[in-house]
């Protein structure tokens, strides 16, 4: 079928594919600090050093790597080594292409906890500097090999070491304020738009699609208080009722999906009841009343496969609406701060000042993001509308 | 007409009060009563008691709601559990500043908007038609703090033309000319930002109304009869979209004004949108309410402004004979 090769079902496609794959391209849970906080994407600046994370893990006792460019402006290293006995002599050593420099004495212990940091000036004392020397003129003098290893008399049971070397850029989007990836943040992200953005427009369709058959069919009375009360609910701002309920009913996602949902059925209820007033007095309604058809029928086996087309569409517009609005909520810093989303990105981004650093690359990702997933919904919806109303489509509009 | 005007000044009664009876148990619903928050655990009972007393906790909801109502409309709305200065001290310094940040980018946007919806319905296919489709996009998608993000990061941290925050400048200016000019510096970006995400869709609706109208009979009839084309334009297509651009502006005004709230917290602006903000997030709920109950008699006031706008243009209204919408 020619229509399912819109651009905008296959972007969703992939994006849905992304955010169930997310967590298992990464590994890691995304509240991680993986590098320096702010840094620079690797495809930004190429000048500057790159900030390099060398891992020990389980049963590793060595890690080298080849230094090219400017070196890194700070050291750290940070983990635990466990051996299987005491050794009588046992040290930890970084080797450069000039020397060899003993970081830390392991000997006598059998379990040690390191953190070193190459500002610190017993750090500097110990490897041979004075106190007002930079350690990393020592640690990476030149472009060549370099490596980190263990040595002892006795075989290593575990090693979880952590060097980093931070230049600045790291990862494909760089880092946030605490040091996480930014663009696993940006993929962890996309459910809570889709979970939020789906799920509240679904269940305010349903609201609205009873409330809409409701009014519609029943008239008289139930019509006009429904009707005002849409029309009470739509000249209320919302965003404030909202924001008083996710300060008082608590943060949670599904209190968010519950509160959104609550509050944007008055448009579907609108389209439905036209639609269903219409429909009322057709000939094969009369016809089914006639014949002895009960409401609850009528309703339910009729009425309802007539408005679905256009509940449809009404569902794929909606959707972008209710991403907005989650996102304005979490952007004000109402939603709950364990969950990923990228409104809450832009919020930690514009309160951990990401203006005075110039981190722009922590508002880009999220925004774009929510206005390309909108851009999807939206054109998903003008395609079904046009299935619906073949009318709309060419003619006035482009 | 009359008729029409006591029917749309009683609606708005209605909402008001939905707004009250919303606010008043919005606040009561959450855990624990309203004293909860403020009463510590190692309270005398009595203590409790007087407490409860003070804020008239121990009269029966309807009494409450009535005393509620009673307050709320004659603004006086107690104090702020974090201030603890009366709210309405803190919002009347505020209230100025939201009204004149969304008065000026409505009406801005409303021009620059039908202007160029016009433009675009009577030169199909150019540069201008471009430019109101891609607006209209950008404002149905986009979220709104973020393009401000991205403008106060632009003109405010990069090239810094426009403060990054505030209202006035600290220390404040001498002289009543530069305060102004002050605060017009101050406000602009808010206002721009609001204006580059309002004209879109306000610009498309005006150009889709347009184009149905352009080709209609009557329009090709004072096309025949020689009028100038400004005269068709203005006298005879705008005046007949002008009731369905105002029904527009009715559903948008209160997107609009909770569109105030995130603009307010963006450019940490000194209004009522970001003391709502303030109140919720520091669970004061006196002043949320208050602030909330603000928000809403704006929408509600600036509604019923719009709809008797509509009353005196709608030609169905003025002769009495409104049809069911």
């Amino acid at each position: 079928m020619k229509s399912w090769k819109r651009w905008s079902f296959i972007a969703l496609f992939l994006i849905i594919l992304t955010a169930i794959a997310g967590p298992f391209l990464f590994g890691t849970d995304p509240e991680n600090p993986m590098a320096p906080p702010f840094s620079k994407p690797v495809w930004l600046d190429r000048d500057a050093p790159l900030t390099r994370i060398l891992e020990l893990t389980e049963g590793e006792t060595t890690k080298t790597f080849k230094s090219k460019g400017d070196p890194p402006k700070q050291f750290r290293l940070k983990g635990r080594i466990r051996f299987e006995g005491t050794p009588v002599k046992a040290t930890l050593v970084w080797r450069t292409p000039r020397e060899e420099i003993l970081l830390e004495d392991l000997s006598r212990y059998s379990d040690i906890l390191i953190d070193l940091d190459g500002r610190d000036i017993t750090f500097k004392l110990n490897i041979g500097l004075s106190a007002f020397d930079n350690a990393m003129d020592k640690l990476m003098p030149a472009e060549g090999e370099y490596s980190l290893y263990i040595e002892s008399d006795v075989p290593v049971a575990s090693a979880e070491l952590t060097a980093t070397l931070e230049g600045g850029r790291w990862g494909v989007l760089g880092t946030d304020q605490r040091g996480r990836n930014v663009l696993y943040l940006f993929v962890m992200g996309i459910r809570v738009s889709l979970i939020v953005g789906i799920s509240a427009t679904l269940i305010a369709s349903m609201i609205g699609l009873s409330m809409g058959l409701l009014s519609g069919y029943a008239g008289g009375f139930t019509d006009s208080v429904i009707m005002r009360s849409v029309d009470v609910l739509l000249s209320i701002p919302i965003l404030p009722i909202l924001m008083a309920l996710a300060g008082i009913w608590g943060k949670g996602l599904w209190q968010l999906v519950l509160i959104l949902s609550l509050f944007s059925w008055m448009g579907t209820a609108r389209t439905v009841r036209s639609l269903t007033l219409t429909l009322r007095d057709a000939c094969f309604i009369e016809n089914l009343r006639a014949l002895g058809a009960g409401t609850p029928y009528i309703l339910a086996r009729h009425l309802l496969p007539e408005t679905l087309p256009l509940l449809l569409a009404n569902i794929a517009l909606g959707v972008p609406g209710a991403i907005l609005a989650e996102a304005g909520i979490s952007f004000l810093g109402l939603s709950d701060p364990r969950v990923i989303s990228w409104g809450r990105m832009l919020h930690e981004a514009h309160s951990f000042g990401a203006f005075t650093t110039g981190a722009w690359w922590l508002l880009l990702p999220p925004g774009l993001g929510i206005a390309f997933l909108c851009l999807i919904f939206l054109d998903i919806g003008k395609f079904l509308e046009e299935m619906v109303d073949p009318r709309l489509k060419g003619g006035n509009d482009k | 007409m009359k008729n029409y005007w006591i029917k749309r000044i009683a609606s708005a009664f209605l909402v008001l009060g939905v707004v009250l009876i919303l606010n008043f148990l919005l606040f009561r619903m959450m855990p624990g009563d309203p004293v909860s928050s403020i009463i510590d655990p190692r309270f005398s009972p009595e203590a409790k008691e007087q407490l409860r007393k003070i804020y008239g906790l121990d009269l029966s909801l309807s009494r409450q709601f009535i005393l509620y109502a009673k307050q709320m409309i004659t603004f006086r709305f107690g104090i702020s559990f974090l201030t603890q200065r009366p709210i309405w001290e803190e919002l009347s310094s505020r209230i100025p500043n939201t009204v004149a940040l969304l008065g000026s980018a409505l009406i801005l946007s409303a021009i620059i908007g039908t202007l160029l919806g016009i433009k675009a319905a009577l030169n199909r296919g150019t540069v201008i038609e471009k430019i109101v489709l891609w607006g209209g996009a950008v404002s149905f998608s986009f979220p709104s703090f973020f393009v401000q993000l991205i403008l106060l990061m632009c003109f405010g941290y990069l090239f810094p033309i426009f403060p990054l925050r505030g209202t006035i400048s600290i220390p404040p200016p001498t002289g009543a000319m530069a305060a102004v000019a002050d605060y017009i510096w101050h406000m602009s970006l808010p206002v721009i930002s609001l204006v580059l995400l309002g004209f879109g869709g306000w610009a498309l609706y005006v150009r889709n109304l347009m184009v149905k109208v352009l080709g209609e009979d009557f329009i090709l009839m004072a096309k025949a009869k020689g009028l100038p084309s400004h005269n068709i334009i203005w006298g005879h297509a705008f005046r007949t979209i002008l009731p369905p651009v105002i029904t527009i502006f009715l559903l948008a005004l209160p997107g609009i004004v909770s569109g105030a709230v995130i603009t307010e917290t963006v450019f940490s602006l000194h209004g009522v949108g970001r003391f709502l903000l303030e109140s919720v997030t520091g669970h004061d709920y006196p002043a949320a309410g208050a602030a909330f109950y603000l928000l809403a008699l704006l929408t509600i006031m600036s509604n019923l402004i719009a709809d008797l706008a509509y009353g005196f243009v709608d030609p169905r209204v003025r002769f009495e004979r409104r049809g069911k919408r």
